[in-house]
């Protein structure tokens, strides 16, 4: 779905990726981690065009994202910033929609249906105050106006940071539903337990260059190439290295190793 | 980006200045441009500002500011020759345009007198630091402390502010919001919602800031708490009556 | 050489709030409600809750910034290191409290780090020849003495908490107050301010009141551990007693660290008796205890 061919990009010193090759397929959730500074948020918004690689090619279904229109690419994908508030900007939320639905769907007729199955999905009312709503209901609304046009390609770029986890689960069960009805999903993630929970692949970057990409399991299952990016594994992975067991993900699978390991020294 | 209004940290004679003779050097030569009716004296002027930039170790810089100056000089100089028709023809234009000798030579002095006057200001924020600045008007100047670091805060929000818009309108585009349009007044029609994040984040912002600077002793602050001290010296004397015997000289021609 | 301008009474309470009930003019209901804890000298506090359950209100209270900048229905009291709030004016308060924010670019006043550290210095009117000693050591203490003549522009988001801290420990207050420090950093710059905070905690005696999400670094590096609900103080004490707590702290939407699920989950069965883990080697110790 998204191709990266020897793509680098920079501007100024720090925020740069050199040469970066590797491809997204179709379905799933990806994590892009790495520390500050490793270019994760510069590599979400070259895959959404918002950024143009100063040499190499991005392709969006094998044709190069730079001969697609702008409007082709907002109406093909969504794209969520950490910062809910950049983007509002209209007085009630289902205002803020129409707002996004206006240059992403052209046939008006569809407007309404769509801001009501949205506004449904994630327990928003259409006639509130953004602007009043908490962060967290803020951050749904950002999120509402990045899929109300329902995008095959979603980019979250630290969507759960500064929510408390209630509101954090409560997106991320909704990112994840719809990863299951087809949308394709790509996320940028501070939050190791987050990323170990929802994600199915994994690419860790560090000092704007890939160093790896892979399962969740497989990548964190590998501390070396965890150390060489500054990340810790998710508390679970981390305790099952330390006490050579293997394949655990959950507590309940912890306590469930535990108790077998139990049962054989009795 | 890169801001052309930035300071480049240095130790050269320029830099060693008092920042209060920084910011009157540039006052003064703007006096001496204005009074003078002499094209060479201009000339001149212009001459000492690059000499300036030179000195202070800022060659570079000096010409990129004159480059950027340089454009949108041309552009009035065009304008101003289009615009007035009056004096001795020199040549006519299609459509009955007529360039003149006064035409050209007041385009010519507007011009010059305008880089003349930009220079040394843009000069001066290149080899200032604000801070230095904010305590030596307090402290030499008597300037109350408020208003020196109200000056220097208004100086230091601009770069936060310009990155905050931008991501605005990055967040903008990433919706779909097309604001490659070529219509001027479509484009500005869409500029007016950017306003409203933009207003509500610079308010938050402005109103933390006050309350984290009251915090760290603002009000306690007097004319003497200032660590750094900065001089008068000979130097600062002999720059300043450089600058009165320009303004003297602009007077006699 | 005192370590701070007014040293604090011995065995006297750091903070000390009583039925503390405060309404913003602007908000519907009460920030906080009938709030009653006490903070000793040299104490490390994490302060946790859901947003809106009014953890910036509470530090607030405590820095002067309530009563001091925002208006709104104030009960009770609250006094810092023997001052109440309401008597005293907010820079005396500042003087024994130092705060970062949230916004750390709107804290910001200098272009250059050590401008930074020298504002406040400078405004507390620091004796001139002390001046420079204490720059070095607030730079020292922050492990950033390289980025002492560095633009701020140009540093990365740790390197620019750590200067706001640097510029806050120069002023040797007897008590630091941060609101979420680490919101925008990666895992290993946020576990460096905890690393930072920690050892000024322990070297100078300061203490340290710190809002956060991420509960892990929480559980590891702070002492005492305060959970906010809906304006109401849930929980506050000594770490391990807190996660003891933590079936009611999930449903109060609170998640606790994973190795804490995990020491719920042997303790039911009965298979470990010890307290919480607050770090992966007690973790790991508890895990092979288990095992048994």
């Amino acid at each position: 779905m998204i191709r990266f061919d020897h793509v680098s990009f920079g501007y100024g010193e720090g925020s740069t990726v050199h040469d970066l090759c590797f491809s997204l397929e179709k379905g799933g959730i990806t994590a892009l981690i790495g520390a500050n500074g490793a270019g994760k948020s510069t590599v979400s918004k070259l895959m959404r065009g918002l950024l143009h690689p100063t040499s190499g090619t991005v392709y969006f279904h094998d044709q190069d994202m730079a001969t697609l229109q702008a409007s082709t690419l907002a109406a093909r994908m969504g794209f969520l910033f950490q910062n809910p508030d950049r983007q509002i900007c209209r007085s009630t939320v289902r205002d803020e929609l129409l707002f996004s639905l206006q240059w992403t769907v052209p046939d008006a007729s569809l407007h309404e249906a769509a801001c009501q199955e949205v506004m449904d999905a994630l327990s928003l009312s259409a006639q509130d105050d953004p602007m009043m709503l908490s962060r967290g209901e803020r951050q749904r609304v950002a999120l509402a106006t990045a899929l109300v046009h329902k995008p095959e390609l979603l980019i979250l770029d630290e969507p759960t940071t500064g929510l408390d986890y209630r509101e954090c689960t409560r997106i991320m069960e909704y990112v994840s539903r719809l990863e299951k009805q087809g949308t394709r999903v790509v996320m940028v993630c501070h939050d190791m337990e987050v990323v170990l929970d929802y994600a199915d692949e994994i690419l860790v970057l560090s000092g704007g260059h890939l160093l790896g990409q892979g399962s969740t399991e497989e990548v964190f299952q590998d501390p070396s190439l965890l150390r060489a990016a500054s990340l810790l594994p998710p508390q679970m992975i981390g305790l099952a290295a330390r006490l050579g067991l293997s394949g655990i993900r959950t507590v309940e699978e912890m306590t469930e190793a535990i108790g077998k390991r139990k049962a054989g020294v009795q | 980006m890169k801001s052309l209004l930035v300071y480049i940290p240095g130790d050269t004679v320029i830099h060693r200045l008092n920042p209060c003779t920084k910011i009157l050097l540039p006052l003064l030569l703007c006096i001496a441009c204005f009074l003078t009716d002499a094209w060479w004296f201009l000339l001149g002027v212009l001459v000492l500002d690059i000499g300036i930039g030179f000195l202070a170790g800022i060659p570079g810089h000096t010409l990129k500011l004159l480059r950027g100056l340089g454009k949108l000089a041309l552009f009035l100089l065009v304008m101003q020759v289009l615009f007035i028709q009056s004096g001795r023809v020199l040549a006519t234009l299609p459509l009955g345009i007529l360039i003149t000798d006064h035409g050209l030579q007041v385009a010519v002095m507007g011009v010059l007198r305008l880089i003349d006057i930009t220079l040394p200001l843009a000069l001066m924020i290149a080899v200032t630091q604000m801070s230095d600045l904010a305590n030596a008007l307090v402290y030499h100047a008597h300037m109350p402390y408020k208003y020196a670091f109200a000056i220097t805060s208004a100086i230091r929000f601009i770069p936060v502010f310009t990155g905050d818009m931008q991501m605005i309108m990055e967040a903008q585009t990433a919706r779909g919001v097309a604001f490659d349009t070529k219509s001027f007044w479509k484009k500005l029609r869409l500029m007016i919602p950017l306003c409203v994040p933009l207003l509500i984040s610079s308010v938050k912002k402005i109103e933390s800031a006050a309350i984290a600077v009251e915090l760290r002793g603002f009000s306690l602050r007097t004319r003497r708490s200032a660590y750094r001290r900065t001089s008068f010296d000979g130097r600062d004397l002999t720059a300043i009556l450089a600058g009165l015997v320009l303004i003297a000289l602009s007077v006699v021609f | 050489m005192p370590w701070c301008i007014f040293p604090a009474d011995k065995g006297q309470h750091m903070i000390r709030i009583s039925d503390f009930t405060f309404q913003y003019d602007s908000g519907r209901t009460p920030a906080l409600q009938n709030i009653n804890m006490t903070i000793a000298d040299g104490d490390f506090v994490g302060i946790i809750g859901n947003s809106g359950a009014g953890k910036s209100t509470l530090t607030y209270a405590m820095n002067g910034v309530i009563p001091g900048f925002y208006r709104g229905d104030y009960y009770g009291s609250v006094e810092v290191n023997g001052m109440d709030t309401v008597e005293t004016r907010p820079e005396i308060i500042a003087s024994h409290v130092g705060s970062v924010f949230q916004d750390i670019d709107a804290q910001m006043v200098a272009s250059v780090v050590e401008d930074e550290i020298l504002f406040g210095l400078e405004n507390f009117g620091i004796p001139h020849d002390e001046i420079e000693g204490r720059v070095t050591e607030a730079l020292a203490a922050c492990g950033i003495e390289d980025l002492r003549m560095r633009h701020i522009d140009t540093l990365s988001g740790g390197q620019r908490q750590k200067v706001a801290v640097a510029s806050i420990v120069a002023l040797r207050p007897r008590m630091i107050v941060l609101d979420e420090p680490t919101g925008e950093l990666d895992p290993q710059s946020s576990e460096q301010i905890f690393a930072l905070l920690s050892d000024i905690n322990r070297v100078y005696g300061t203490t340290i009141v710190i809002v956060e999400q991420k509960i892990a670094l929480l559980c590891a590096y702070a002492r005492k551990l305060a959970v906010l609900d809906h304006g109401h103080l849930a929980f506050f004490g000594p770490v391990r007693e807190v996660l003891a707590n933590g079936r009611a702290m999930e449903s109060l939407g609170i998640h606790v660290p994973r190795i804490v699920s995990l020491h719920q989950a042997l303790s039911e069965r009965g298979w470990y008796q010890g307290t919480a883990p607050v770090n992966m080697d007690e973790a790991e110790r508890m895990a092979r205890e288990a095992m048994q």
